[in-house]
């Protein structure tokens, strides 16, 4: 099992951390501050990171941002105040790969940690993973299908794979569950979303996770191109328009 | 009329005594006269023995013109006593021979002698020839008609008396109608005044009215009348304003002319109308104190400073209060506020040393239905009818102190609704641990899993511990939140300075401001009210932080952000100052820091009355808040509270 770095400026949930994520299988190192979860980072390299944003000293962002600047691939999930989704913006844009709210549901939790196996599992198997995106057609419907996380990176395979379906009368954005979109990502997704409904091609969006649709609400992007967990439910929509 | 009735009696008596002795002496010298003429020629005639001329001499004497009617006898004695010659035409009375025997070497006697049923004074004169005493000749004057002369006197005399009284009389009349009857009326007309009537006076004497109605003075008060204020221009000096003054009083009189009577008259009239117009004065003065009082909107109380009791109220007194005036007056003014304790009226009444001038701020006072109010109390010692009073002004604040507190109680709210930030972080970090660890055992409960005992320990102890650490958030922010009961409580300045940092004091670290208590321990409570305390730290505290912030100091110099309390005893009370690192205060800012309204931060971010309503509850409570500021290094705000005990009504 994977190592996970909780770092977190409460003790008590620390300690609670620690059981439950004993539970589940994975071995768990704790830090009560910033610095010292950079410090254990450091010394143990651990491929998930779960850290609290708001803390004394040091806090959540920089975390997020040094162990960025160290090992970019590393996946750093936030916990942020319920319903920040502001903060879990910024998180975002300095590149962290999901968040979870505060108090942590279990269900969030546990589909944070399995998205982030997933997308771990993906970049062990998977090479070029930022450019792994493919092209389909469903009728008039052109499928933009984006397979591992939207991120900057990910931008010259994206508008490449737009501009292929140009002929398209109505866009389909399709993403794997397990997905995760950075600040970057977001605003290439809200740019194509905008672009395409300026060319009068209705867009909508499909499988991402709760947590990310949130955000995409928060940004405006879910008015322009409604979200639907399943593809048929999508399909039908654009159908409809 | 009496003195003068009698003086004239005494006089016309005297008068009438005096004439009858000189009458009888008169007659007295006149029959002497006779004696001693007879005397004188008888003796030759007694030498000779001639008894037919002495006879005839006598007759001739006693027949002489009107002596025969005076002359009741004439006759002649030798020395041995015998009658030589006589004028009786009976027998003569033997009673006379003896009856006034001339003494020795006498030139004459006179005395009365009876004869014959008639009465006489004889009078005797000696006949002397040479040095040789002959006899002596006896005159007789009728006594009748010396009587009857005296009589007729008497009667002239008395009727001419009588003539003079009734003269005397008119006359005296005629000068008490002259002098008397106008110094009567203007008896009457004083005792009319002292009586407290003035027109009737004015009647009396005659006075028109019409000078009520020209006179500028008598209709318009602050007119000074040039005669009746002329001692106060001289008193004062060229201060007064003396531009509008009769150049001649229509009503005030000095001709100069007429008896000393009728000047008196006059110098009456002009004090009747000095009085008048002074009277005027004083009533409308009074009436115009009298409407003050009545019309105060605030209520009034005269309270006597011997005993307490009301003794005067005002008709907003009634109102305010409840009580009828009836019921007011002889209150003991301790009933109406019960729990003023040694900072109300009653025991100002009894401190001698208290100025003669108080503002006793925010009393709880209560109403006839025992419904509180809340009054500033203006006490003022004066003399009320002749008793030392204390008069005392109460002007409702119940309204302003319920403003006062619902807009403290806005501002907690706001403070709450900033604070909710805090309050959520600090809220969901025991939800988060017992979220987790119960989410634990469900899953562990899920799998059919046993707990490790160590770990269920764990989870068990720390949801527990977790939940009171919610519960003791949720209970001080209620605390926070709840209304402020109208009673002053004892806090210890300190509690209210940790609760602020139970709810903030994470977000501050996460802030990176550091937070320095020195808090002294032991200190001695003050009269205060928790949560209000606990919102003055907290604007402080908010207002340091904000001071810190990068916005407030574009500098941004890498300074360390702190925030030091420290509580500390001082000989008044306690001192709490409230220091920051931050970018100090501008001078110009500092004067109007307090002031409501005045904010340096964005628009939107404040609206400026954190400060003043700071400021306001720290007074409430009798304490003072001050600051000093270095720009670019920082604020301290000191703020002093008096100990419990010393609470009391502040001299204003």
């Amino acid at each position: 099992m994977r190592t996970i770095l909780v770092i977190d400026d409460e003790r008590p949930t620390l300690q609670m951390f620690e059981l439950y994520l004993g539970a589940y299988g994975y071995r768990v190192l704790t830090a009560a501050s910033g610095e010292e979860g950079l410090a254990v980072f450091d010394a143990a390299n651990p491929p998930i990171v779960l850290t609290d944003i708001k803390m004394p000293g040091m806090d959540g962002l920089a975390v997020l941002k040094a162990i960025k600047e160290r090992r970019p691939e590393t996946e750093v999930v936030v916990i942020t105040g319920h319903g920040d989704t502001e903060l879990a913006l910024a998180a975002l844009g300095l590149r962290a790969t999901d968040f979870i709210d505060k108090p942590i549901r279990r269900e969030a939790l546990e589909a944070a940690l399995k998205r982030a196996d997933a997308r771990l599992d993906m970049a062990e198997t998977t090479v070029g993973r930022y450019g792994d995106v493919a092209i389909g057609r469903e009728g008039d419907v052109g499928v933009i299908h984006i397979r591992a996380s939207l991120v900057g990176e990910t931008e010259p395979y994206l508008t490449r794979a737009y501009r292929e379906l140009d002929d398209a009368s109505k866009v389909l954005f399709q993403f794997n569950p397990s997905a995760s979109i950075n600040g970057a990502g977001l605003d290439l997704l809200l740019s194509l979303v905008e672009s395409s409904l300026a060319a009068g091609r209705p867009a909508a969006l499909c499988g991402l996770s709760d947590n990310f649709g949130r955000v995409l609400d928060r940004l405006g992007v879910t008015a322009k191109a409604p979200r639907f967990v399943e593809k048929e439910q999508a399909l039908a929509h654009l159908a409809g328009r | 009329m009496a003195v003068v009735l009698f003086v004239s009696a005494v006089i016309a008596l005297l008068a009438r005594w005096i004439l009858v002795t000189s009458l009888n002496r008169e007659l007295e010298q006149r029959g002497v006269a006779i004696g001693q003429s007879i005397a004188e020629r008888a003796s030759g005639y007694i030498l000779d023995k001639d008894r037919a001329n002495l006879v005839s001499l006598a007759f001739d004497a006693a027949q002489l013109g009107e002596r025969k009617v005076l002359v009741s006898y004439i006759f002649i004695q030798d020395n041995e006593g015998r009658v030589l010659a006589n004028t009786f035409i009976r027998p003569f009375p033997g009673d006379l021979i003896k009856a006034n025997s001339l003494p020795e070497g006498k030139e004459y006697s006179v005395r009365l002698v009876d004869f014959d049923d008639n009465q006489a004074i004889d009078i005797a004169v000696p006949i002397r020839e040479g040095i040789y005493t002959l006899g002596a000749a006896h005159v007789g004057l009728s006594k009748n008609h010396i009587d009857s002369l005296v009589g007729t006197l008497r009667t002239t005399f008395l009727g001419f008396i009588a003539a003079v009284t009734v003269v005397m009389f008119l006359i005296v009349l005629r000068l008490s109608n002259a002098v008397a009857r106008p110094l009567s009326k203007l008896t009457q007309a004083a005792d009319a005044i002292s009586r407290g009537s003035l027109d009737a006076p004015e009647a009396m004497l005659g006075l028109s009215d019409d000078a009520i109605r020209h006179c500028q003075a008598y209709a318009n008060t602050d007119l000074p009348c040039w005669h009746f204020d002329q001692h106060r221009v001289e008193a004062e000096g060229a201060g007064l304003p003396m531009a509008r003054t009769c150049r001649e009083c229509r009503f005030y009189r000095k001709d100069g002319g007429g008896d000393e009577v009728a000047q008196l008259a006059e110098s009456f009239s002009n004090m009747i109308w000095s009085i008048r117009l002074y009277r005027r004065r004083l009533r409308e003065s009074e009436e115009k104190y009298r409407s003050l009082f009545d019309s105060n909107p605030d209520p009034v109380f005269v309270v006597d400073t011997a005993d307490g009791c009301i003794l005067d109220a005002n008709s907003q007194a009634e109102t305010v209060y409840g009580y009828a005036r009836r019921e007011l007056t002889g209150r003991f003014v301790g009933d109406l506020e019960p729990d003023a304790g040694s900072g109300g009226v009653a025991a100002y009444l009894n401190d001698r040393e208290a100025p003669g001038r108080v503002l006793f701020p925010k009393l709880r006072h209560v109403r006839k239905d025992g419904s509180p109010l809340y009054v500033n109390l203006h006490a003022c010692r004066i003399a009320y009818r002749g008793r030392d009073a204390v008069i005392i002004s109460a002007t409702d604040i119940t309204e302003l102190v319920e403003k006062d507190a619902q807009l403290i109680q806005a501002s907690k709210m706001k403070t709450l609704g900033e604070m909710s930030a805090g309050i959520a972080h600090e809220l969901n970090q025991p939800l988060n641990a017992i979220k987790m660890g119960s989410d634990y055992l469900h899953l562990l409960a899920e799998s059919g899993q046993t707990p490790p005992p160590d770990a269920l320990a764990a989870v068990t102890a720390q949801v527990s511990a977790q939940v009171d650490r919610a519960a003791d958030i949720i209970g001080h922010l209620r605390d926070f939140g709840r209304k402020s009961e109208p009673m002053l409580e004892n806090v210890d300045i300190n509690t209210p300075i940790r609760g602020v940092f139970t709810i903030i004091g994470n977000e501050l670290a996460l802030q990176g401001i550091e937070v320095a208590l020195h808090l002294a321990d032991g200190l001695p409570p003050i009269q205060a009210h928790a949560n209000r305390l606990e919102q003055v730290f907290f604007n402080l505290v908010v207002n340091a932080r904000d001071a810190m912030s990068e916005e407030q100091c574009p500098k941004g110099m890498a300074r360390p952000h702190r925030i030091s309390i420290a509580s500390r005893r001082v000989a008044a009370g306690v001192e709490i100052s409230v220091a920051d690192t931050g970018c100090g205060i501008a001078d110009v800012s500092r004067h109007k820091i307090f002031e409501p309204f005045f904010t340096t931060k964005q628009a939107g971010r404040g609206m400026g009355l954190g400060l003043a309503i700071t400021y306001g509850i720290v007074k409430d409570y009798g304490g003072n808040i001050e600051v000093e500021s270095v720009p670019g290094q920082g604020s301290v705000f000191r703020l002093t509270f008096p100990a419990a005990a010393l609470q009391a009504g502040q001299g204003a």
